[in-house]
Formats: C-alpha cells, structure tokens, sequence
C-alpha cells in the first residue's frame, strides 16, 4: 500500500559542497498525521525537511542523491516542476515571514501565482480569505484588519498566518521548521492546537528543538545524529523505550 | 497605523509639489529675463521659441539619461540576481563599479574637458563630428547651438552614461540586496518562480529605492554637465549667447532632481515603515 505514506524517501545522501549533511537516510512518513524531526543542532533536520520541497537547492553548491517519492512520484524525476511541487508540499518557517502585503493579499499570494491573472473575482478571493483565515482561527481577530500590512500583527498572529497562506493552495503535506521557537508559551500553543485540528487533512512533519513538543503533538517521532537516521518510531515508544544509545542520550537529555 | 502612513506620504507628497515650484521660479526668471536682455533677438525670439529648444537639449540628456539607467538597473539585476556571488564577470564588474562610483564628480568634469575636449581634433579628422568655429555674425539668432553632431554634444553624452551607470548599478544592487532572505523564501516556498518573486515581492519594495538612487545619479551627472557648459564650450558652439541660460537650466535641474531624490528617500524610509524587514 504505497499511497498510505505521504513521503518515502530511499538512500539518500546530501552534500553541501564537500560537507554531507545526511548519510544514507530511509524514512517512510505516513499520511495524515503528525510527525517530528528531533536531534541535536546540525544534525540534518532542517535539511531533510527542506529535501521535502527541494527548497535547499536555491542555495546553491547542493548535490543530492537518492530518491524522495512524495505521493508516490519521485521528486527529482526531470518532468517535476517545482511549482507544483511546492504548491502540495507547503513551508512554514522558523520566524514568521508574512509578507510585507496587506493580509488579504497575503493569504491569497499563493493562489495569484498559480492561477492566470485576473482569474479569481473577488467574491471568490473573499471567501477564500474568510475560509483561509477561520481554519487557523485568525477570522474574528483579523477579519476587521484584512487591509493592514501583515508584518505588523502579533507574532503569534504572523505564524498563523503562514499557515493560513498555504491552505488554499490545497497543500497534502505541511513542513514546519520549528515554527514555535520564536513564539511565546501562549502562542506555542495557539499554533500547536491548530496543527492537532489540521491534521487529519494535511500531513505535518515538524522540526523542533522542544522535546515536550514533540511529545505533545507528534505521533511518530524521528531522531536524527550527525546526518544519520537513528530511529524512527511511535513517540511515545521513542520517548520512553528507545531503542538506540545515542536516541536515549538525548531524549533523557544527557547532553544538548 | 496606515492612517498615520497615508498622511505623511501625502505631506511628502505636497512638500515635494512646492519645492518643483520653489525649484522652478528662478530658471524661469532667469531665461525670461536673458530673453529680454537681447535686444538683437528680443523682436524674433519670443520666451517661448526660447525655451523649447533649451528644453529640447534636456530631454535628449534625459532621454539618453533613461537609457543609461535603464541599462544599469537591468545590469545591476543580472549580476545581483543571476550570477552566483563566485562568478568572476561580477566581481570584475563589481570592482570597477566601485571605483567609478567613489570618483567624486568633480573628477568626471576634469576628465571630460580634459581629455574628450584634446580629442577633439581627433573626432573631427576622423569625420563624425564638426567642430563649429566661432562667427561673429547674426548666427546667434538661431537658438539651436547644441547641435547633435558636436563634440560637446557627444562628450556631454559619454560623461552622462560614465557617470549615471556606475551609480545606478551600485544603488540598484544595494538595494536589491537589502530585500531580508525571509522575504524571497516564503515566496519560493509557496511555488513562486524567480521572476515571480521579483516581480511581486522584491521590485515593489525596492523601486522607491532604485527610482532615488537614479535620480541621484542624474542629478550629479546634470550638475557636471552644467559645470562643462558654464565654463568650457563657448568656443566649441556657435551660439555662446544662450549658454548661460543652458547652464542655469541645467543646474536647476540637477538642484531639483537632487531634492526630488532625497525627497523618494525620506518617503521610502517613513511611508513604508521598514518593509524589508518582515517581523520589525
């Protein structure tokens, strides 16, 4: 049953110039629910995350090897384009980054590039907003500040924003690359009820530093050490049985 | 909060409307008045039929200014937006860019009537131009003397784009690199091509600046043009009768568009509150 994983990716290697960054990594990420990343700094996180939606090409000197199948089609197959590939794997970063438009053309800049120009009236485009903005409870706070430039609503606000952009692009998979750590406790939680409601429909993969986090949300946790894939199993198995030194080491915190 | 950023761009706005007319009063002062001094010319030459032709001059600069900033704004996207930092045509180009820019203008005058104007035996030998011999008869009437094959012409035109280019690739790349990274990564990371993201996120925030940086360019350019006028091309023109008025016309130009520049930089600064920076 291939279609029950949303990624499978198989032997692959990344090189940052001389630099690998990840070392022969198998992962199968299952569709629908909520998956974290954990490990220590460096240790590839971000970067396998970012192989999701071959964002880290953009960067230059990057080789990659091996093969990431995202729904079931390989993405470094020559006839992907990457805007389709982004518009179904959407990207969530670590500080908010809305862009420096007014919220409405915020959540619906997304749509504006992938569709023709002047092809969404503006009936439709008000809906879209309105839906966007009410799956990530922003509605009755923003529904009366739609014009104003999105950088300056709260942060926590920002951050669900970025959610709210990418849903109408009608993405299957979510990436979010610690998208609480530059957020407060209150809006840490704001956004990690948010990602529990969404995720049924999408599919989350998060990176985080925050192993409560983790715990709290995610259903299937991985650990990665030095660009390998340690373990990947049930969180809650990972956290209190794990079966790898080095997995116990770090969930146990016995260095950083 | 937009409020308050609508009403100062539209103070902005007003202050730069009254400054133009501030700008504006004393060049026409002065070519009113040259008008009226020739008393040879006061019969035929109206203040108008004047000035068309003097204006005339300054829309070929101008136009010829355009096309030299065009040229720089699309280099300066290639090198800051195509070619990879390590490339060596840009940091060759790079490096020269930023000897040019730091020569002050003054130097760009120096060098225009000093080595252009000594090569101006040359050009004539060579056929291309006509080095207009000074008369003493009525040819003054006619108001056209910059004529478009003239050595000044042409050393006014190479000064121009040696002295726009530079300026406007540097402003342009500096601008270009001041658009934060988060910016262009949610962009790309919602399936934007390159060009989209230009085209929707990085040149609506950056074009006050470039449009600034521009102006500034010209400005500085006119001022030295205005300076080679005042004082070297009596000889090289037929007309030295009307050089005062293009050298007033020529500065109050260069006053104005330097105004005008720091003016998009104050409304850029203020009216849009830091945009490069997402999250302030």
């Amino acid at each position: 049953m291939p279609m029950n994983y949303s990624i499978e990716a198989e032997n692959l290697n990344l090189w940052y110039g001389d630099f690998q960054a990840l070392i022969d990594v198998n992962v199968k990420i299952p569709h629908g629910q909520i998956t974290s990343l954990i490990g220590p700094s460096g240790c590839g996180k971000s970067t396998l995350l970012r192989c999701f939606n071959r964002v880290n090409e953009r960067y230059g000197n990057v080789t990659t090897e091996g093969k990431i199948e995202v729904l079931g089609k390989n993405i470094y197959d020559t006839d992907v384009s990457l805007p389709e590939l982004r518009k179904a794997v959407g990207m969530v970063f670590q500080r908010p980054n809305p862009l420096p438009i007014s919220v409405y053309e915020n959540v619906l800049f997304g749509l504006r590039i992938h569709s023709p120009m002047r092809s969404i009236t503006r009936a439709e485009a008000d809906e879209i907003v309105e839906e966007a903005l009410t799956s990530v409870f922003l509605w009755t706070d923003l529904k009366d500040k739609l014009k104003t430039r999105a950088t300056s609503l709260q942060l926590e606000q920002q951050q669900k924003l970025c959610i709210a952009r990418l849903l109408p692009l009608k993405p299957k998979i979510i990436l979010m690359d610690e998208p609480c750590s530059a957020l407060d406790a209150k809006g840490t939680r704001a956004v990690e009820e948010l990602m529990e409601v969404l995720a049924g429909t999408y599919t989350f993969i998060i990176v985080t530093h925050n192993m409560a986090q983790a715990r709290r949300v995610s259903k299937e946790c991985i650990f990665m050490f030095l660009g390998e894939l340690i373990e990947h199993r049930e969180t809650q198995v990972l956290f209190t049985d794990p079966k790898h030194e080095k997995t116990s080491d770090y969930v146990h915190m016995r260095y950083g | 909060m937009i409020c308050a950023e609508r009403i100062q761009t539209f103070v902005l706005q007003r202050i730069t409307f009254i400054l133009l007319g501030i700008a504006g009063i004393p060049v026409w002062n002065v070519l009113q008045k040259a008008d009226a001094a020739d008393t040879e010319a006061a019969s035929a030459v109206t203040p108008l039929n004047t000035l068309s032709p003097l204006l005339d001059d300054l829309y070929i600069l101008l136009l010829i200014s355009l096309f030299a900033i065009l040229l720089g704004i699309v280099c300066a996207f290639y090198l800051q937006e195509w070619l990879p930092q390590t490339n060596w045509t840009r940091r060759f180009i790079e490096s020269v860019v930023a000897v040019f820019d730091g020569i002050p203008s003054i130097c760009y005058g120096i060098l225009a009537t000093g080595i252009f104007f000594s090569y101006a035996g040359t050009l004539k030998t060579l056929g291309g131009v006509h080095v207009p011999q000074r008369t003493e008869d009525g040819s003054t009437l006619v108001p056209s003397v910059f004529e478009h094959d003239t050595v000044v012409f042409y050393i006014v035109v190479l000064t121009f784009i040696l002295m726009v280019m530079p300026v406007t690739i540097k402003t342009t790349q500096t601008a270009l690199g001041s658009v934060a990274t988060p910016i262009r990564e949610a962009a790309y990371a919602l399936g934007a091509s390159h060009w989209q993201v230009l085209r929707r996120q990085v040149i609506p925030l950056v074009f006050t600046r470039i449009l600034a940086g521009g102006c500034r360019a010209m400005s500085g350019a006119l001022a030295t043009v205005a300076l080679i006028i005042g004082i070297y091309t009596w000889q090289y023109t037929t007309d030295p009768g009307n050089m005062p008025n293009r050298f007033v016309l020529f500065f109050g130009s260069a006053l104005f568009l330097s105004i005008f520049s720091s003016i998009l930089i104050k409304l850029y600064a203020s009216a849009s509150a830091n945009p490069t920076h997402p999250t302030r």
